[in-house]
């Protein structure tokens, strides 16, 4: 009796080992499958998404997998990437990151500068056949700020777009019905704003702007955006595979497009690759045709031609707390730290993926002004209070450690658990030891999750940090420093830069595109001699471009790629 | 006996429960927010916390969950997959996970056990020493070091196998991270395969069989590795179990969307309902399966089935 | 006539002089090696010393242990000094440069092709010497694979210390008092161990502040199950013997037979466990290094050098050499020594 028993285990035992692997194996087939027929379900052209994907299709590595498809509930780059190949918006972005007519085929802005109407285009249509009209602009909108959504892009609405109401409804004061938005008729949006915005239009490429049908969104309810039955395309593309969080995925040509003869591409193919080495290995196979490529790698491909560093808008910079560390309160010791930091060494000796070395407090190449210029275009205007200068920082630093009577300082830096950041992190660790005897720096690494949350709470002393631009505009870096910002995680404060600001957002310079800018230059001004922040570098992608591929477009702000006018030949 | 496993069956429903409510504290205690993002301020905090229910006690948020959870809702994702339903979202990944952890336990107790049993029976040879060192060194290269280099030359030199996971090619692109992965099962069966073994081989009933005149292959896989099993099958049953949520790195090389690098993605961004639900299907399963390795070592061996009922 | 006989013979058999002789007796039972007046430990030494696999893993334990100590002092770089003019340079020796290997040169692998260069001649670092190479900030891996060593070795061996002494104890007091106690404490042990692990380090290691000492929290906190395991079978199996029935007749506490007569019984098991468990603990805090939560940069251990090589593995494979050839042998040093100290204190095994 025993004996068999045990035999009957070991057989057992034997054969679930094998049916473990067999019938799983099997079922993710079945779902795969399952997937690929949900995903064609519908057209014509029925079977796998293997099927779908052609040998025209541009194969394309992403980083991170896509947190959400719903244009509102996005907050990644992946995610406003993937929406916008899908998605037209009022207004779209041309090679040079200009704002051009999308669905709206032209705006008027009246003379104030509150009112804009967009004249909407009659030949666009959603993939399920509906028209875009000027009340899909009025739901997605009012979803933008509905605090039931909870969208966390709502401020784009409210303090960037200054959209009427739009504050109001987010903080629960006024229904949703008041934002000031209105659907003229099918083809004409009535914008109304609390104040003059002179960017508004450029806002309007970016994805929390963009259209939802009500009547299919209701068909879907909570699963908008959740598989390619619960989105709908009015753009370039149409997603015709996708799961949650899925590691492959698949765009197709839109046929519908209403500009279909500009897409060149029969499809995109995504791929989501967390390890860059093995993305290369990839790439290299000829198994994608676009990938990221970390500075490690870059000694690898420099010289071939495929290579770009690619401009990503994030301005790295060190936020000392200047409210609550007594030491950092004092501005010779804060001039001396960033006096001290070697910014050319730590962008082409240690990132080595194009990251620029940043000297002004609004990064480089994505603001243009009025007259054609980049507002950052001269890193050397603070020469005097930015630079890299060891005995002017160590003359400070005797100033500083005199003034507060001691004779060391030992500080705590807040850094990002992510690679690039604790490499940065390192080396300021080292440079500012070396350059400022009697300084200790101890480095606290964090999950990005919590380094963010310690910041906000004001707990830190230094904070290695990043921002990455919300729109073309200097705004988007200077109004950071406003008192009460809940960026200025310094809690600096000071009375000419706040009414500066204000003049800039909603005074009497709104309107004045040449006087404003000027301005601005004054607040910047005010912000590096105060060395309220220490800017460290503007980082750049390192990215792999098959030599078949031309025609996508890079942007640092809003949509990083569009494919729209992409080419790849055979 | 019957009695036996009802009160085991009772009380694991119990442990659960208990393991569920100890995940809820601990995601009270994780610092930070699941919606930190540099760019939210405290009123939009606010209104997230109000639209998930964050807001709400945690005893309240327990019972709710439990209620839900009951009825197969086990919340929506934050931050991985915004506002995707957990199911939805674990659905895919959870089959795949197991088919290559499946494969990779397989793979390495068979090796395992091959190591092993050359292990004890050459006992004190080079054979000995070489079948350790195979084993040790297979865990003592971490999976992800081992993965890339797997990778890289037959992925990439040589081109025999896809470097990435690919839902098409199933079964060939599992080979490598079933590989990879099987790495640390293997030395650990071969360990303890090798030390029962020795043990079984000096036990008196083996020198009954071998007096009986009984030799060759037949005294060592019909006697000798057959009594050495019955213990191996629960060394490799929470091996199983772990598999699923080890093989993050793994995951991470080659791009397989399985539920090992959810969990880590889902620690590191607060996303309190994936880690709960990850967190406690494994449990379930860890559970469940120690309580089949129990009940089942309780019908084969008579000692342990009465010094259970005496408890 | 003949063939009858010829049967005869077969019958009635008659014995050899092998069948007086032992089976498997290749000599070693002749000799007696019992020394019956030698103490249990000596007779233990005895059998590790015998096993060269054991001594090989005791010696390089040792090897790298002093190398851990004094491998950081014997050149003139430091652990965290950084020179990003020197970064990225293939190891160098003095003597082996002649031989043309070390000679400080390595094979890129481009995208266009892979060439042969030479930083050190490219830059004219004529004397320079980076005896396992710089990593990416100009570091000496020599002297980072050897303080990280040091770390790895402190880090497991606290955790696995610490681990025996609290696993152990929950085992034994689990095991000796048994019923309702026993009922109580292995279920809490079913919910500790349902919880995965990674789930319990990572939070704690969120909660706590990252460093050496909470790694070792952490990784105590997951170990110590299986060392309870263990004691509390050992303990089932001696509490019913006779010398604790004698103590306790005498008027032993439940605490005096738990820590002082029956600990000593199984102080052999629990010492190999703790060896096994040393392995498992580096092991384990290079995982977490990879995942982002080992020690604290620009300190470094075994597995945080190993991420890092990681991240130049194709392009720089030598930064990752180092490290893991360390780690392998600390490993595969520690599992042979305990093999060895399993089998030199089991009298049952011995005899095979």
């Amino acid at each position: 009796m025993k004996r068999k028993l045990l035999a009957l285990l070991m057989v057992s035992a034997m054969t679930v080992s094998l049916m473990g692997c067999g019938s799983a194996a099997a079922t993710t087939a079945g779902s795969a499958g399952a997937a690929g027929s949900g995903a064609s379900a519908g057209t014509a052209a029925s079977g796998s998404t293997q099927a779908a994907a052609s040998a025209s299709d541009l194969n394309v590595m992403l980083e991170t997998p896509v947190e959400s498809l719903d244009p509102q509930q996005a907050t990644d780059g992946t995610s406003f990437e993937i929406i916008a190949d899908y998605t037209d918006g009022l207004m779209q972005m041309d090679a040079d990151g200009k704002s051009v007519p999308a669905i709206a085929e032209s705006y008027d802005v009246s003379d104030d500068g509150l009112t804009y109407t967009f004249h909407l285009r009659k030949d666009a249509k959603w993939s399920n056949g509906d028209p875009v009209t000027a009340g899909d602009f009025v739901f997605g909108w009012q979803r933008a700020v509905d605090p039931t959504v909870a969208s966390e892009y709502a401020y784009m609405l409210s303090d960037i777009g200054q959209v009427k109401n739009a504050a109001e409804i987010i903080a629960g004061k006024e229904d949703k019905s008041k934002l000031g938005v209105t659907a003229v008729d099918d083809n004409t949006l009535k914008v109304e704003l609390a104040a003059p915005v002179s960017y508004f239009a450029s806002l309007m490429y970016f994805p929390t702007f963009y259209p939802v049908n009500e009547k299919f969104f209701n068909t879907c309810a909570d699963t908008y955006g959740t598989s390619p039955e619960t989105t709908l395309s009015d753009g370039a593309f149409v997603l015709d595979s996708y799961e949650p969080a899925a590691t492959q995925f698949h765009l197709t040509k839109n046929a519908d497009y209403y500009d279909a003869s500009r897409v060149k591409l029969a499809g995109l193919n995504y791929q989501v690759i967390q390890d860059s080495q093995q993305a290369l290995m990839s790439y290299q196979t000829g198994a994608l045709d676009m990938t990221l490529v970390n500075g490690e790698q870059v000694d690898q491909v420099k010289d071939d031609p495929a290579f770009k560093a690619v401009g990503a808008g994030y301005l790295w910079y060190v936020s000392p707390n200047i409210a609550k560390v007594p030491e950092l309160a004092n501005l010779n010791i804060r001039m001396a730290m960033t006096m001290a930091i070697d910014r050319e060494s730590i962008a082409t000796g240690v990132l080595k993926d194009g990251s620029t070395p940043t000297f002004t407090a609004v990064p480089p190449q994505f603001a243009t002004g009025p007259d054609g210029s980049d507002f950052s275009a001269d890193q050397k205007k603070f020469a005097d209070v930015c630079t890299f200068d060891a005995t002017k920082a160590a003359d400070y630093w005797k100033k500083g450690l005199t003034e507060l009577g001691k004779s060391s300082i030992t500080l705590n830096m807040t850094v990002d658990a992510d690679d690039a950041p604790q490499k940065v992190a390192q080396v300021l660790k080292e440079e500012w030891e070396q350059e400022l005897p009697g300084l200790t720096v101890n480095l606290v690494v964090e999950p990005k999750k919590q380094r963010v949350q310690d910041m906000q709470d004001g707990n830190f002393q230094l904070g290695l940090t990043r921002w990455g631009p919300d729109y073309a505009d200097p705004m988007t870096y200077l109004g950071m420093w406003v008192t009460g910002n809940s960026n200025n995680y310094g809690l600096w404060s000071n009375k000419d830069f706040d009414s500066i600001i204000a003049e800039c957002t909603t005074g009497d310079l709104a309107m004045d595109a040449q006087g404003r800018w000027t301005k601005l230059y004054d607040a910047e001004k005010l912000v590096m001699d105060n060395a309220v922040i220490f800017p460290i570098y503007t980082q750049c992608n390192a990215e792999m471009v098959s030599t078949s591929v031309t025609g996508v477009e890079f942007h640092p702000v809003a949509l990083n790629r569009v494919y729209k006018d992409a080419v790849k030949s055979n | 006996m019957k009695k036996y496993i009802l009160k085991r069956i009772v009380t694991s429903v119990f442990t659960l429960l208990a393991i569920l409510l100890i995940l809820f504290i601990l995601m009270q205690l994780m610092p930070g927010s699941p919606f930190n993002d540099e760019k939210l301020n405290n009123d939009q905090r606010a209104a997230l916390y109000a639209k998930y229910g964050l807001n709400q006690p945690v005893i309240i948020q327990f019972f709710k969950y439990v209620f839900n959870m009951l009825r197969g809702d086990f919340g929506v994702s934050y931050n991985i997959s915004k506002n995707t339903p957990i199911a939805q979202l674990i659905q895919s990944r959870l089959p795949i996970s197991i088919a290559i952890g499946g494969a990779a336990v397989a793979l390495g107790a068979f090796v395992g056990l091959i190591l092993g049993v050359t292990a004890a029976l050459w006992h004190d040879t080079v054979w000995d020493t070489v079948a350790t060192i195979i084993s040790v060194i297979g865990v003592s290269v971490p999976s992800y070091v081992f993965a890339l280099a797997l990778s890289y030359q037959f992925g990439f030199q040589w081109r025999l196998f896809p470097m990435l996971f690919s839902p098409q090619q199933m079964v060939a692109s599992s080979v490598l991270p079933s590989i990879s992965l099987s790495m640390f099962t293997m030395a650990s069966i071969a360990r303890f395969t090798r030390s029962e073994m020795l043990e079984v081989l000096g036990s008196d009933y083996m020198l009954l069989a071998e007096s009986k005149g009984i030799s060759g292959p037949a005294l060592i896989f019909r006697h000798a590795l057959r009594n050495a099993l019955i213990p191996i099958i629960t060394v490799l049953a929470p091996l199983i179990v772990d598999l699923m949520t080890g093989s993050l790195v793994v995951e991470k090389i080659f791009a397989i969307p399985g539920v090992g690098s959810l969990l880590v993605n889902a620690i590191q961004s607060n996303d309190y309902n994936v880690v709960i639900a990850l967190s406690f299907i494994y449990s379930a399963m860890y559970i469940i399966i120690m309580l089949a390795v129990d009940i089942l070592y309780g019908v084969i061996d008579p000692r342990i089935r009465l010094s259970k009922s005496e408890a | 006539m003949k063939k009858n006989a010829q049967t005869a013979d077969m019958t009635a058999y008659v014995p050899t002089a092998a069948d007086f002789c032992l089976k498997n007796n290749a000599g070693e039972i002749a000799i007696d090696n019992n020394f019956a007046a030698q103490s249990f430990w000596k007779e233990v030494f005895i059998r590790y010393f015998r096993k060269v696999s054991a001594v090989f893993g005791l010696v390089m334990i040792i090897l790298i242990s002093v190398m851990a100590v004094t491998g950081p002092g014997m050149n003139k770089y430091s652990y965290s000094e950084q020179n990003l003019l020197q970064k990225n340079l293939a190891p160098r020796v003095h003597a082996l440069e002649k031989l043309g290997i070390f000679d400080g040169s390595e094979n890129m692998h481009t995208t266009t092709g892979t060439k042969k260069i030479n930083y050190y001649t490219e830059n004219k670092l004529d004397n320079v010497y980076y005896w396992f190479g710089s990593d990416n900030f100009g570091r000496d891996i020599w002297t980072r694979t050897w303080s990280g060593a040091r770390v790895s070795l402190i880090i497991a061996v606290a955790a696995a210390v610490i681990d025996m002494i609290i696993g152990m104890s929950y085992g034994l007091i689990s095991g000796y008092f048994g019923g309702r106690v026993d009922m109580v404490m292995q279920r809490i042990l079913e919910i500790v161990n349902g919880i995965p692990r990674l789930v319990i380090v990572t939070l704690l290691l969120l909660i706590l502040k990252p460093g050496m000492v909470t790694i070792i929290i952490a990784l105590m906190l997951t170990e110590w199950v299986g060392m309870s395991r263990i004691a509390r079978a050992e303990m089932l199996k001696l509490k019913e013997q006779e010398f604790v029935l004698a103590s306790r007749t005498l008027g032993a506490g439940s605490f005096f037979i738990i820590f002082r007569e029956v600990l000593p019984n199984i102080i052999g098991p629990i010492i190999t466990q703790v060896m096994f468990s040393i392995p498992t603990a580096i092991f384990t805090e290079a995982f977490l290094s990879f995942v982002g939560l080992g020690i604290p940069v620009p300190q470094c251990s075994l597995g945080s050098l190993i991420s890092e090589g990681f991240n130049s593995f194709t392009t720089h494979p030598y930064q990752i050499v180092p490290p893991i050839i360390v780690m392998a042998l600390l490993m595969l040093s520690f599992n042979l020594a305990a093999d060895g100290l399993r089998e030199a204190l089991d009298p049952k095994l011995k005899e095979v």
